[in-house]
């Protein structure tokens, strides 16, 4: 019986018939594969901005990013009297889903009376083409509003290695000399400063550098989120001279029942937003936090409902044995909050300027939901 | 960009050779693991991921 049947399937150990078995295997999975990775690398998803909104494009502050997925658009909102200057950054890492939905509802709801904002939704656009390996992370999230499903990215922390490969063993960070493992190389904010003709994440941190050099921003704040494990969440880190801003902006945000701790930026850490654009320019440089549990290394099933409701069986058992840096219960932290956070925080940072800095720093900005307001509602309703 | 298309060479170069063993390969788990390998060297010359 086993030599029949040994002889009936005798081709299988044909050596022509098992190359050909795994070529087809091998075209089968890479073309599937490739789909998804291509549909996913040109994939653009929506911003909304009112007509006639100002839009500039990162390759404006350095040419050499025109045509790359390092470029992307910076929507510009002048007031028409004179005042302080902002820069609001979301997606610097593009799996921090709150940063960049932060920027997204600024960029389509914000008017400024007085000063100038500018907002750049995809700060690190190339990390919106591919997503983090080995995460398992959803490709996209999608929002309901009264218009219809959007469809956002939910990228990856790092640029994409199809615009820098291959990652070094060892970063070496321009100009500190700092060491950092090979794939913080296409982290963006590790590459500030930056280098007008360094490696592809250099450049994109060059050009923000520029845009914040040309334009005298006064204040620039980068929206992020981390793991609720991580203890520097729900909170502000700064450059130095940022501290009496901070300060006041904190107990501002106390006020109103929403608690921001704050952190100086180390000295010697390199790389980031509130170090290098605080030393490298004259803006003051703040980056804010809040948790979202899809990043966190204690989380169940990871997929998009996560990313916008943050809710987690085992965060939640996590937060009960007092293993979390932020109040986490059977509601999780919904995108709402998380967005609520940061929109309140960059309203009142915006407002503290004029207070630290006297009257020709004044940010006048409206248009945009409150803390209470995106709780009490949905993202959704603030989404065009 | 220059330096793109170098690795891209390199990434080809490993490619060919790694057929080539696994065309030679007279065993079958290892030709199905030596597909795994190529796979995503193949989406890395064509530059997808």
């Amino acid at each position: 019986m086993k030599e029949k049947t040994s002889g009936r399937l005798s081709f299988l150990r044909n050596k022509l018939f098992q190359n050909l078995f795994c070529a087809l295997l091998i075209l089968t999975v890479a073309v599937l594969t490739g789909y998804e990775f291509y549909t996913f690398r040109h994939y653009r998803e929506e911003i909304r901005v009112p007509e006639g909104t100002e839009i500039q494009h990162l390759s404006d502050y350095l040419p050499s990013l025109k045509g790359t997925a390092g470029d992307t658009e910076i929507y510009v909102f002048r007031g028409e009297e004179k005042g302080g200057s902002l820069l609001v950054m979301g997606g610097t890492h593009a799996d921090e889903l709150a940063g960049h939905l932060s920027a997204v509802i600024m960029a389509e709801n914000l008017k400024v009376t007085r000063g100038t904002v500018f907002v750049m939704p995809r700060a690190n656009n190339s990390g919106f083409t591919n997503n983090f390996p080995q995460e398992a992370s959803p490709m996209y999230v999608e929002i309901p509003t009264a218009g219809g499903v959007r469809t956002l990215v939910y990228g990856s922390r790092a640029t994409n290695p199809v615009d820098q490969w291959p990652d070094p063993d060892l970063y070496t960070h321009f100009p500190s000399g700092q060491g950092l493992s090979g794939s913080e190389t296409r982290n963006l904010n590790r590459s500030y400063p930056g280098r007008e003709n360094g490696s592809f994440t250099e450049r994109v941190a060059f050009a923000i550098k520029n845009l914040i050099l040309e334009n005298g921003i006064d204040l620039t704040i980068d929206l992020h989120e981390a793991s609720p494990e991580y203890p520097n969440i729900n909170s502000s880190v700064l450059h130095e001279r940022a501290m009496k801003l901070s300060g006041d902006a904190s107990l501002e945000l106390n006020d109103i029942g929403i608690s921001m701790r704050m952190e100086v930026s180390p000295a010697t850490l390199h790389g980031l937003t509130h170090r290098e654009l605080g030393d490298y320019t004259n803006t003051l440089a703040v980056l804010m936090e809040t948790a979202n549990p899809c990043q966190g290394r204690i989380r169940g099933a990871t997929n998009a409902a996560l990313a916008v409701s943050g809710k987690d069986a085992c965060y939640e058992q996590a937060a009960k044995l007092g293993y979390l840096y932020v109040p986490y219960d059977e509601n999780g932290v919904p995108i709402e909050e998380r967005c609520g956070r940061h929109l309140q925080a960059v309203q009142v940072y915006a407002e503290a300027l004029g207070w630290v800095f006297g009257e020709e720093y004044t940010i006048d900005m409206s248009g945009l939901p409150g803390y209470d307001e995106l709780v009490k509602g949905s993202v959704g309703d603030w989404l065009r | 960009m220059l330096l793109m298309w170098i690795y891209r060479a390199i990434a080809l170069l490993i490619l060919v050779l790694t057929v080539r063993e696994l065309w030679k390969e007279e065993k079958m788990q290892m030709k199905i693991c030596a597909c795994f390998v190529v796979i995503p060297l193949l989406l890395r010359v064509l530059m997808i991921k």
